[in-house]
């Protein structure tokens, strides 16, 4: 949907897990602008099964705000907008709510086409509950049993290329059709077919009458080809009517946004695809959606977009999921405070039973937050599998330059201070070279991925307009060395008069120079030998401008990939400096 | 300033209507009629699980060619055969046949194979708690309605079963300890504030309990209750909480009864979760409980979170504007008259309705 619209004010309404969001856009001086935004419970869940109270919460907390009408004496939106300025021209939407489809991947070939459907399946809101493949040694009849037993709402079938192979995908098809058929008939599955297009029709044909098939394109074209995006919206589409079909109020929303219901994450994945292509082209743009239930990294290197959402890693109900990924110690590791293993461990299934609810105690921020750095790193070293090799990746187990950073979600939009959530970033995602780390408080993210379609202007005015919290310019600097040895010379000149400032920055140092949001400067970097910052390799020194932020310009000397002490009292100790440092410290 | 938070629900009534829907994971075959009155131990339904399925390969059993399977099978798609019944065959002069290995169902046909699924195991769905048929679907579904006390809680191990309460220990939350499982408790369901240790859930097996409820469990311990076969439930959550004082209160009033467990844990986009039902008569209609409850002042509230986590208390009033807590954090808040603490002022998003 890309037809280009026109309106002088837009909604965008996200339903999440556990907050909906609203905002509110209008045209102010010629440009777009975010006007007031709103937060309310979601309520797909118990009792109601029903997103619709949640979202008339938010709309009606908007109109105290601004003061606007935006429903009518029946609740149903008013559009387009009417002269007296009630009402809205256009609403998009975006959710990542809803039960998680269980699904059974179907894939030929392990390592091509099942790695090709497992990939979709984490850029889309699935629980992957088995795998089947060719080279699957269980014999076809407990492969069966194996699909019966999984319970799946969805099999997604995947294998050969276009052209390539026939009878061995039919082969799997036939089984999955034969598991299928066997289910309930209030029970089946969805099918959704992504392989080998000439045999689209045998495949209709195989699962016949009783159990539609929705045919995407290929996920591999060819053999070296891998397409993921058109499938992904097939898939969007039957998640999408399986949602509507367990919780009211989809259904609504979808006709409100005229088409423009989107998952959340793939919205997201818009603006960091864009923002890759607009900032510098040798390095990616990255996102992290930090939520409740999921945990969303978007990558994108000049405009080829790696999106992966893990539904087993999130800060609220996926939280015990974590644990399947690291063992407590690696939680622990990020506190600046001496906790019992016991107490994180009780905190993180409180959180999990109640994911909800605050941190009002310092000691438990704490937890929230390193369990918040860890759940990010946890889906990042997941999602860094899908990613492309790319230019000026100094070894594989640090991060490519990337540019800008954008990081979103409620535990980090509502970080106590600016101070805090950056520390929490640099630690999970552990940048290297020059990066600026940008705070989304508000959730916009996703709203302008969604406007995109619609009003590209409105997406690309209302990044520009200052509705995101830049935290301020990251100097990550990579190489080893020992504690306190000199590792850059720094001299930073602010514009506007506003003074020069330079100094030698060490080993194991968390620095922040002064460095307002709004103000620029002139950076010169020397590093000494065996540092890189990213001006072509270690030791090379050079300048740049750089803007400031709610932090400042910081620079993180503590070395990549990040090694903390393993004594626990010295670690904690580091810890808090480096809190402090940063200015985070409650 | 509107309120655009709703506050989760847990009920803890001493008297309403309970209503539960009581399901089988396949459908099967419902063993009650509406109307009739049931005990907790009563099968309501019945079903097979876990069939397994079998391929038989028909031309190669037959050592005929694919195309001519069709015209020897001896049995359809959906048949019953017993174990040993000739599927296929005979074909020539030694009379080949192809038999049932066991006893089972032709589930499909196709290219030569005969797929048999072959039956599984009995499941038989209990009531869970005595009382009246009020709805059933014929094949999955059955509505059971009685009257009683409801306490809701938040975690569970899945199990169910029922019967008589017994309290351990003096106070809402003292420890569960081996030294206080004695022989008298042989077969009841055992009442504690808290459990960090494994050796009394252990030892609790050796009595045949027919099952535990907690205010608490330390959550090294949930792998360790999850393997129980007794069930487990958790009022309070995860640490050393004490038992609310409604629900205790509830509980110590009613001790010597009856009780019925569902253990089944919480999921989300699902109404269930785990809770104990104690069946008492009621003289007039009771109303079931309602779900949605906006925060308001005078709602009975429980807190989620430290400070004074699972103490109950009353709203006294919705602040306007938003303030900053010790962790640096701000949020919407409530204050509360906390039960033996005084008045604290609590984030809105941690706090629950109790009712």
């Amino acid at each position: 949907m890309s037809t280009i619209l026109d309106a002088e004010t837009f909604l965008a309404i996200d339903v999440g897990s556990v907050n909906t969001r609203a905002g509110l856009f209008d045209v102010v001086d010629g440009r777009y602008r975010l006007v007031a935004t709103s937060r309310a419970s979601s309520t797909g869940g118990a009792p109601l099964f029903d997103i619709s109270e949640g979202v008339r919460m938010a709309l009606d907390q908007l109109r105290a705000i601004t003061g606007r009408r935006l429903v009518d004496e029946s609740e149903v939106l008013v559009m387009p907008s009417t002269r007296d300025g009630a009402g809205i021209d256009l609403l998009v939407a975006t959710t990542s709510a809803g039960p998680k489809m269980r699904t059974v991947l179907v894939g030929l070939m392990p390592g091509i086409s099942g790695e090709s459907a497992r990939r979709l399946a984490v850029s889309a809101y699935l629980k992957v509950v088995a795998e089947i493949g060719l080279m699957d040694r269980r014999r076809e009849e407990e492969q069966i049993d194996l699909i019966l037993a999984s319970r799946p709402d969805l099999i997604l079938v995947a294998g050969g290329t276009d052209g390539g192979a026939s009878a061995s995908v039919l082969s799997m098809v036939e089984l999955a059709s034969l598991a299928a058929g066997l289910m309930p008939e209030g029970q089946r599955p969805r099918i959704v077919y992504a392989g080998n297009r000439q045999l689209a029709a045998s495949v209709v044909e195989r699962f016949g009458d009783r159990i539609p098939v929705t045919l995407a394109p290929n996920l591999r074209p060819g053999l070296e080809e891998e397409d993921l995006g058109p499938a992904r919206r097939h898939l969007a589409e039957v998640i999408a009517q399986t949602r509507a079909a367990r919780v009211a109020g989809f259904d609504e929303l979808a006709r409100w946004s005229g088409g423009y219901l989107l998952p959340t994450a793939d919205a997201f994945g818009r603006v960091v695809r864009y923002l890759s292509r607009v900032y510098d082209r040798t390095k990616g743009a990255f996102g992290v959606d930090l939520g409740a239930s999921q945990t969303t990294i978007a990558a994108a290197f000049d405009g080829d977009l790696c999106l992966s959402v893990r539904t087993d890693l999130g800060l609220g109900s996926a939280l015990p999921g974590l644990l399947k990924h690291c063992t407590l110690s690696k939680v622990t590791r990020w506190l600046p405070v001496d906790l019992e293993e016991d107490q994180v461990r009780d905190y993180l299934y409180n959180k999990w039973l109640n994911p909800g609810t605050l941190p009002t105690e310092p000691d438990d921020l704490h937890i929230e937050y390193a369990l918040a750095r860890q759940v990010i790193r946890s889906a990042l070293f997941l999602a860094r599998a899908g990613w492309p090799a790319v230019r000026g990746q100094h070894a594989s187990a640090q991060m490519p330059p990337l540019e800008p950073i954008i990081a979103s979600g409620g535990a980090l939009s509502r970080a106590p201070r600016p101070g805090y959530a950056a520390l929490v970033l640099l630690d999970a995602l552990q940048p290297v070279g020059i990066s600026t780390l940008v705070l989304d408080p508000y959730g916009l993210t996703p709203a302008l991925g969604a406007a995109a379609g619609p009003l590209p202007m409105a997406t690309v005015q209302v990044l520009e307009s200052g509705s995101f919290v830049s935290l301020g310019t990251a100097v990550s600097v990579v190489g080893k060395g020992r504690l306190g040895r000199p590792v850059l010379r720094l001299r930073l000149d602010r514009e506007d008069g506003g003074g020069s400032v330079e100094g030698v920055v060490r080993f194991g140092q968390l620095v922040v120079l002064p460095l307002s949001q709004g103000q620029h400067g002139r950076l010169t970097l020397r590093p000494e030998r065996g540092f890189d910052v990213g001006f072509g390799g270690p030791g090379k020194a050079g300048a740049l401008r750089v803007a400031g932020g709610a932090v400042g310009l910081i620079i993180d000397a503590r070395g990549r990939p990040l090694q903390l002490s393993t004594d626990p009292v010295r670690r904690r100790e580091s810890n808090q400096k480096w809190m402090w440092d940063i200015g985070g410290q409650t | 300033m509107s309120i655009n938070y709703l506050p989760p629900v847990t009920h803890v009534i001493p008297l309403t209507t309970i209503r539960r829907e009581r399901r089988l994971p396949v459908p099967g075959t419902v063993t009650v009629r509406v109307g009739q009155k049931v005990q907790a131990a009563d099968a309501v339904a019945e079903a097979e699980i876990g069939r397994r399925h079998f391929f038989l390969d028909i031309a190669r059993g037959l050592g005929i060619p694919e195309r001519q399977v069709a015209q020897y099978l001896a049995h359809a798609r959906g048949d019953r055969v017993d174990a040993g019944e000739v599927i296929a065959g005979p074909v020539g002069f030694s009379r080949r046949t192809v038999r049932a290995p066991a006893d089972g169902r032709i589930a499909a046909i196709s290219g030569g194979r005969v797929l048999l699924e072959v039956h599984g195991e009995a499941f038989g769905l209990r009531a869970g708690f005595p009382g009246t048929v009020t709805a059933t679907d014929g094949t999955t579904v059955v509505t059971i309605e009685t009257t009683g006390a409801l306490i809701q809680a938040v975690w569970g191990n899945g199990r169910q079963d029922y019967g008589m309460m017994r309290l351990v220990g003096e106070n809402s939350g003292d420890r569960l300890q081996t030294d206080q499982l004695d022989s008298d408790l042989r077969g009841a369901v055992l009442v504690a504030g808290t459990c960090d240790h494994p050796a009394p859930l252990h030892q609790a097996i050796e009595l045949s309990v027919r099952g535990v409820i907690l205010g608490s469990l330390t959550s090294d311990l949930i792998p360790v209750a999850q393997r129980l076969p007794y069930p487990v439930i958790v009022t309070e959550g995860f640490g050393h909480l004490p038992i609310n004082p409604m629900a205790y209160g509830l509980m110590r009033s009613n001790a010597g009864r009856e009780v019925a467990l569902d253990a089944r844990p919480a999921v989300a986009y699902d109404s269930q979760r785990p809770e104990v039902i104690i069946p008492l008569p009621a003289t007039r209609e009771m109303n079931l409980p309602g779900d949605v409850v906006p925060i308001a002042r005078g709602l009975r509230v429980r807190l989620l979170r430290a400070p004074h986590q699972g103490a109950v208390g009353v709203v006294r009033e919705v602040v306007e504007e938003a303030v900053v807590f010790p962790s640096g954090i701000l949020a919407r808040c409530a204050a509360v008259d906390l039960e033996g603490i005084g008045t604290e002022t609590v984030p809105l998003a941690n706090l629950e309705v109790l009712q």
